[in-house]
């Protein structure tokens, strides 16, 4: 098992990782269950239709809608709860990836080593890119067996591209958490700093729409990217979807010039 | 001379405006066992941690086996094993996974040349690590460092918190990697230490390297603080005229004295009385320290040498 960089980071994070993506499943299954009991639609969307315009446009992509399920699903599970799971863990694992190590003083042994400093960056990417993977197929599965148990009837390969679509925004904020931690060394400086980009990257994209100055800058947040298109409805969009690889290896990218050149702290 | 093992030139580091080495030159010889020695902060982690290319030199540089430190890290760091100064471990692992995993990084044969040395060493490889002492993960910090026998391993503080019987063991395993030719590395505060498992010694105070001495040298020039106590009083001058004896006071029975160099031949004066019990001090680094510099007082340290 502890073969590598790569198997070793399987080998600590995989009982956790399963742990998160069965979390991540049952949320989804239980919120598209309970889309046939809610009884009282009509009262529920008038309610919604008067919400006042700012906070409607945070919540969901498309208009509020909650008489389709993809309409529900926008609301309850993508406006922000799938990046939340995502991000819960990218960032995490991201920011931790030198950071973590460096942080807790093993930095210098596993270097020691005869491996370089950018192969633990890209051997830790790719463990974190199959680990997101299986966050993605847990919301999926947790998801398809909610909607079939339920008699829900959703189109299972558009859910699909909309999980992908959140997979890829939480990598885009994973790798930026992992250039900051290999330019401090300091983990949680790290993904404190990733999370709260995403926060005010959230609200850049839902106020955006609002306000007229605010709107010619809704593409530089990732979110816009993410859910702007509504993958639910319309299936992933590839620029939008290049964009956010783009950002992702940018920032791996980042990460390695900035971890090759770096003092190590100890 | 053959190429020497590690060459210094000149290395400097500082953080920021803070001192690391001040324009360190150092050279080990194949098949030596080099002691760095000097007290905790006067830069021996630093130079190790440049060597390593965990950090990198503010002018100077550092070659090992005639390979750039920085350029060639690679190379270089598949032919050394190195124990970090303050060990930390992967808290979740077993000792023997520990080693397996390290093993797969070197590309090692497993040649059980770990799980020989964790058995000299009393190690327990079964254990996860978070459960040891701190004088079990050392063990585990050397047994990595040297189960690839490296042609250079590069020891930061490694009797740290060894119990004496492993220490001993630890010593007897450096004897033989020096007998079997490959070359040594160590830092140490502890002079004793230093003088028994190394054939030359480098002084680092204050990040800058004092003098190069061989252990035999150094021996000569250091301080020892004697105390002899005697069946009956003895004469004052007991041991006046005898070379090497300082700031003697005969005291009745009880006698003390500071000797520089060899011992013999002041132990034989004080023979001709009989004498009850001998204490000798092993000189610390301070003393070390004034033997080379004499009157000089703490932070006045001069220029390397």
């Amino acid at each position: 098992m502890l073969r590598s960089v790569f198997t070793k980071v399987i080998h600590d994070q995989w009982r956790i990782l399963i742990a998160w993506a069965v979390f991540a499943g049952l949320w989804p299954a239980l919120y598209i269950a309970l889309y046939p009991s809610i009884g009282a639609v009509e009262e529920m969307q008038s309610l919604l239709d008067s919400m006042p315009p700012a906070i409607r446009q945070l919540f969901a992509s498309s208009d509020l809608d909650i008489s389709t399920p993809e309409g529900y699903l926008n609301i309850e599970m993508f406006s922000f709860v799938a990046p939340l799971l995502v991000m819960a863990y990218t960032v995490i694992a991201g920011g931790g990836a030198t950071a973590g190590e460096e942080d807790k003083g093993t930095l210098d042994l596993l270097l020691a080593n005869p491996i370089r400093r950018w192969r633990v960056l890209a051997e830790k990417s790719l463990a974190f890119l199959l680990g997101t993977a299986v966050i993605g197929l847990g919301m999926w599965l947790g998801l398809a067996a909610g909607a079939l148990g339920a008699g829900v009837e959703v189109n299972l390969g558009l859910v699909g591209q909309a999980i992908v679509s959140a997979l890829l925004l939480g990598l885009a904020f994973g790798s930026f958490a992992m250039a900051i931690g290999a330019l401090t060394g300091q983990r949680w400086l790290a993904a404190g700093l990733a999370l709260a980009t995403s926060v005010a990257a959230f609200f850049l994209n839902g106020l955006g729409s609002l306000v007229d100055w605010l709107d010619a800058w809704r593409p530089v947040s990732p979110f816009y990217h993410y859910i702007a298109n509504d993958p639910l409805v319309h299936g992933l969009d590839p620029v939008h979807a290049g964009v956010l690889v783009a950002g992702t290896l940018a920032w791996f990218a980042v990460a390695v010039v900035a971890f090759e050149r770096r003092d190590l702290r100890r | 001379m053959a190429e020497p093992i590690i060459r210094a030139d000149k290395l400097t580091k500082y953080y920021g405006r803070a001192r690391g080495v001040i324009e360190l030159d150092l050279e080990v010889q194949p098949g030596e066992v080099f002691g760095f020695l000097g007290p905790n902060g006067a830069g021996k982690t630093t130079t190790i941690r440049t060597l390593l290319d965990f950090i990198r030199p503010t002018a100077g540089r550092a070659t090992i086996f005639g390979l750039d430190a920085h350029r060639d890290s690679l190379a270089i760091r598949r032919r050394i094993g190195y124990l970090p100064g303050e060990l930390t471990l992967y808290e979740s692992l077993s000792g023997r996974e520990l080693l397996s995993y390290f093993a797969h990084l070197r590309g090692m044969l497993r040649d059980g040349r770990g799980e020989v040395l964790a058995e000299r060493l009393d190690c327990d490889l079964g254990r996860e690590i978070r459960t040891l002492s701190h004088g079990n993960r050392q063990k585990l910090g050397l047994i990595q460092a040297l189960m690839a026998d490296p042609e250079l391993a590069i020891l930061d503080e490694p009797t740290l918190g060894l119990d004496p019987l492993v220490q001993l063991e630890f010593f007897k395993i450096v004897d033989e990697i020096r007998a079997a030719g490959r070359t040594v590395f160590v830092s140490s505060h502890n002079l004793p230490e230093v003088e028994r498992i190394c054939d030359r010694v480098g002084i680092i105070r204050e990040g800058r390297l004092l003098a190069v001495e061989t252990v035999a040298g150094l021996k000569e020039r250091a301080l020892r603080r004697l105390e002899l106590r005697f069946a009956e009083p003895v004469p004052v001058d007991l041991l006046a005229g005898v070379p090497g004896v300082r700031d003697l006071v005969v005291d009745g029975a009880n006698l003390t004295c500071v000797v520089v160099g060899p011992v013999d031949p002041v132990l034989r004066t004080a023979l001709r009385h009989e004498i009850e019990d001998v204490i000798s001090h092993e000189p610390g680094l301070e003393e070390v320290f004034m033997a080379f510099y004499g009157g000089q007082a703490v932070g006045e340290a001069p220029d390397a040498a």
